[in-house]
């Protein structure tokens, strides 16, 4: 892990930890109805303040708390064309398959790659720190991810390439 | 697979059973797709014994134009029979009258096979006659003094063989370039596609030393001014350049160059799209390995209710 | 108005008794208008602090008196002011700074106020540019609407004065705790 990766994902952890303190609150706008207050905004009140963790101009996280939900969003690093196509792809991907994530938000929030929405709910299903331990997992792998993607690229197009004129030689 | 094959495998499989000694001569009706939407149409359309075999190229015109006709002649001179109604070029094989040894026999079947190739040879092979003439003539004058046709080359050999995309091929005294357009379809396509090329810019730097040079670029190279249709500057469109020298234009070698430079386009949208598939399949294997990560949150997966069997097959719960 | 889309009318904004103007108001503690004058004069005061070697005192100093009640501007300038002094405190003396701050009086406010000094400090530049660019892109054929947003190799700017902030983040949580995150996200008063 690079150097400043760490601070960066443990500045995540803690507010996240923090973040996530979420009880049921139903609206209080719509009878027998109970929506994420962070989409719905009903209501001032219940939005808190948001809070922005960043490594850099190109990497941040933006986590939006409120009563019974926090949106968590995440700028994936792109430092060039390739990386910027690999991002769309691969958060597209899992858009797509936003369904089994319970998390996922189908589409990512403006200036963002990919957002998360965790209610309430989830957090009395699962395992509190376990959600946060998959967001810091999600961001170290996705970096990888790109990364190792564009490299095989990069090593598919030489091969190809020589393949292709080696026979000239 | 990492190179394309230059022959069609569907009729060289097909004529193969056929030639066989012990086949039965059975109706054949089939139409075989090629690259370059290129279509074959292979039938009996008389008796069982006689195959016949057309084609259909969309540039078919303008490789007459660049001397098909002799370069097919040359090769299926008597296999030769009239077009069929809709194609452009058709050859007959008799199975009563076949060749007597396996050897001739294997070799009608690969020259059939190879009837796309062979049919967009004939620019190359009159390029490369051109650039030999051209070497000669200029071979009697310094750089300096030679006469204007014989330092700027013969004119450019444009091939439309598909909608948006065309090759198009010069000779010179020293060299015959060739250019291939091509449009991407989408932005993915066009990225990767930027990745791909560069390794083929580089290639010849930094190991095939003796390849011909390849560029690449958004704009119409200057060897093309003046011809029509061309789409300049957009990043959608590119034009790859090759220069073959003189050592690729040795009649030993010919054969061969011509046929492999032919599936530089195919071989090149080929590998782009595999790579997507490649990444595609990778994506799909990180989103499992997220999903799993996730499921962990989860309480009952780790210490729920079990069910299990006894040996007599009822089940019972364990744990929660 | 015929082609006014009534569906998308936020009808709650028109109804004053409807939650949704709830008067943030009540909730926040009465906090004393300041300009932004009296911000430049302090932020003079703390800079001469700083001058003169008493980088301590002047973070105490900066973050006992935030401006709660000063406009936008004025805010930004005392979170120039705080970011300055951050910068200028050396790794291996963040740790006792912040413990002395920590055990003095009222110095756990003092660390919360430190907090939200932090997050504020890396929200700066990034979102408001991202946001205003997102919306003057139109949507190309190709269905990209992220690619134009962006400006390619920048990617290490600013990457030092956030690795800054990450390190003062990581001793902070270490010695107030996450209940200093949940008072940042929670405290009406903003900086």
């Amino acid at each position: 892990m690079s150097q400043s990766l760490r601070p960066y994902l443990s500045c995540v952890r803690s507010t996240l930890t923090a973040a996530l303190s979420l009880s049921n609150f139903a609206s209080q706008a719509s009878e027998r109805h109970n929506v994420p207050e962070i989409e719905a905004r009903t209501s001032p009140e219940l939005i808190l303040n948001p809070l922005t963790v960043s490594r850099n101009q190109e990497e941040r996280v933006l986590i939006e708390p409120s009563v019974n939900s926090v949106r968590v969003s995440i700028r994936i690093k792109q430092a060039d064309e390739i990386e910027n196509i690999l991002v769309h792809k691969f958060t597209r991907f899992l858009t797509q398959r936003a369904e089994p994530f319970f998390i996922l938000r189908r589409k990512p929030i403006d200036g963002y790659d990919i957002s998360f929405l965790i209610t309430n709910f989830h957090t009395e299903e699962m395992l509190k720190h376990k959600l946060v331990d998959f967001i810091i997992q999600f961001m170290e792998d996705v970096d990888k991810e790109i990364s190792e993607m564009k490299l095989f690229l990069n090593a598919r197009a030489r091969f190809v390439a020589e393949s292709f004129l080696t026979p000239f030689d | 697979m990492l190179l394309l094959d230059y022959q069609n495998v569907l009729i060289e499989s097909l004529l193969k059973d056929r030639f066989a000694p012990e086949a039965t001569p059975t109706a054949i009706d089939q139409i075989v797709s090629d690259f370059d939407n290129v279509t074959f149409h292979i039938s009996t359309p008389e008796s069982k014994t006689r195959i016949l075999i057309s084609t259909s190229i969309k540039c078919y015109r303008e490789l007459v134009q660049y001397g098909a006709e002799d370069v097919l002649q040359r090769e299926y001179g008597p296999y030769i029979v009239a077009p069929e109604q809709g194609y452009d070029f058709s050859v007959q094989v008799d199975l009563e009258n076949l060749p007597e040894s396996q050897e001739e026999k294997d070799e009608l079947v690969r020259k059939i096979s190879l009837l796309k190739r062979n049919a967009m040879a004939a620019p190359f092979e009159q390029a490369f006659d051109e650039y030999a003439a051209l070497h000669e003539e200029a071979s009697k004058y310094t750089s300096e003094s030679a006469p204007q046709g014989v330092r700027e080359g013969g004119g450019v050999r444009a091939i439309h063989y598909r909608d948006e995309e065309a090759i198009y091929i010069k000779a010179s005294h020293d060299r015959v370039t060739v250019i291939f357009s091509t449009v991407f379809r989408e932005e993915t396509d066009r990225v990767y596609g930027k990745v791909f090329l560069q390794e083929f810019v580089d290639a010849r730097r930094r190991a095939i030393q003796n390849a011909p040079q390849v560029l690449f670029r958004h704009d119409p190279p200057l060897e093309l001014e003046g011809q029509p249709n061309l789409k300049a500057g957009k990043g959608d469109v590119g034009y790859i350049t090759f220069v073959l020298f003189p050592r690729h234009l040795t009649p030993a070698r010919r054969e061969e160059v011509i046929s492999h430079i032919q599936t530089f386009r195919d071989y090149f949208h080929y590998h782009i799209k595999a790579s997507k598939a490649y990444i595609h399949s990778r994506m799909r294997r990180r989103t499992a390995d997220f999903l799993q990560v996730l499921r962990r949150a989860r309480p009952e997966a780790e210490e729920g209710t079990k069910e299990r069997k006894t040996a007599s097959g009822r089940t019972f719960k364990v744990g929660g | 108005m015929a082609e006014f889309n009534w569906r998308t009318l936020n009808i709650d904004a028109l109804d004053p008794e409807s939650s949704y103007n709830f008067d943030l108001a009540t909730l926040t503690p009465a906090v004393q208008p300041v300009s932004t004058q009296d911000v430049q004069t302090l932020s003079g005061q703390i800079k001469q602090l700083m001058r003169a070697g008493q980088s301590e005192e002047a973070l105490k100093g900066a973050l006992e008196n935030p401006p709660y009640g000063a406009d936008e501007q004025g805010k930004n300038i005392h979170l120039s002011t705080v970011t300055e002094i951050l910068q200028s405190i050396r790794q291996s003396e963040m740790t006792p700074i912040l413990q002395r701050i920590y055990q003095s009086e009222g110095g756990s406010e003092v660390c919360d106020t430190l907090m939200k000094y932090i997050y504020k400090g890396m929200g700066q530049g990034g979102p408001a540019a991202a946001h205003s660019a997102g919306k003057n892109v139109t949507p190309q054929q190709t269905g990209f609407t992220q690619a134009g947003g962006r400006s390619f190799g920048g990617a290490e700017g600013g990457g030092q004065a956030m690795s800054v902030l990450l390190s003062w983040h990581e001793k902070l949580v270490e010695i107030s705790g996450p209940g200093s995150i949940v008072r940042a996200m929670s405290d009406r008063r903003t900086v």
